[in-house]
């Protein structure tokens, strides 16, 4: 595949697009104290693209990885969208792993 | 190790983060989202005719994305102003435009009813006012 710079601007804002449902989907069914576990999930997704020989590939993996990243900081403003009656509410959220450490974390925004 | 996939996700997430708070301080102050618009499509479509022209694969990776994400924002002030008539993100009452709307449409607000933490329950208008009012955190935050 020929990389020209068009064709990675265009894959990104695609792959970026992802990023809504992701956010919107995450939050509602998992919470935003999921935070850290998405931005975990992120950064290991940009370090494997480290270990991608194949250019276009490796920038797909990247910048899939920083859509992670971003993700995890927009967590909290989506719950506060879902309480206000902008989106779906769900009550019942699939906690995460060590909740009540994270709720005394600053939330990451952005 | 192949450090491609990095430019491109730092770049991503750089370019995603200053014009995500760009969008939101240049329509709050601007008389006009269309001069913004175009001035965003100007740049981002001569990044993209760098990024062409580039040899350097970390150059036009580089160039390509924030090209693209500049053309997104261009597009993003008139969400934005949307935002605004609903009450989605808060008015600047300073801002003719803003004020205008904030006289023609009952739904705008100038209060930034996101700047607060979740508590965990669907809240009422008045409840939503109140949660960002009471906490003094009203504007502290873009």
């Amino acid at each position: 595949m020929n990389l020209s710079g068009l064709t990675i601007g265009i894959t990104t804002l695609l792959i970026i697009g992802l990023g809504f449902p992701l956010v919107i989907r995450g939050e509602r069914y998992f919470g935003y104290l999921w935070w850290p576990y998405m931005m975990g999930i992120g950064l290991a997704i940009i370090i494997v693209s480290l270990f991608v020989s194949t250019d276009w590939l490796s920038v797909v993996v990247g910048v899939l990885g920083a859509t992670f990243v971003w993700g995890s900081t927009e967590l909290k403003d989506q719950a506060v969208r879902a309480e206000l009656g902008w989106f779906p509410f769900n009550a019942n959220k699939f906690r995460p792993p060590f909740e009540k450490t994270i709720e005394k974390w600053k939330v990451p925004h952005l | 190790m192949n450090w491609i996939g990095l430019v491109a996700a730092i770049t991503a997430f750089l370019s995603i983060w200053i014009g995500h708070v760009a969008v939101r301080k240049i329509e709050s102050t601007s008389r006009t989202i269309w001069i913004p618009a175009v001035i965003a499509i100007a740049f981002g479509l001569s990044l993209e005719y760098w990024s062409l022209i580039s040899d350097n694969l970390s150059l036009k990776t580089a160039l390509g994305i924030t090209g693209f994400t500049l053309l997104w924002d261009a597009f993003e002030f008139t969400r934005q102003e949307k935002r605004i008539i609903k009450g989605y993100a808060p008015a600047n009452p300073n801002n003719p435009r803003h004020a205008k709307i904030l006289a023609e449409h009952p739904s705008a607000t100038t209060l930034h009813l996101l700047n607060r933490h979740p508590i965990g329950r669907p809240v009422s208008y008045n409840e939503a006012i109140r949660l960002v009012t009471e906490h003094c955190l009203v504007d502290t935050e873009s």
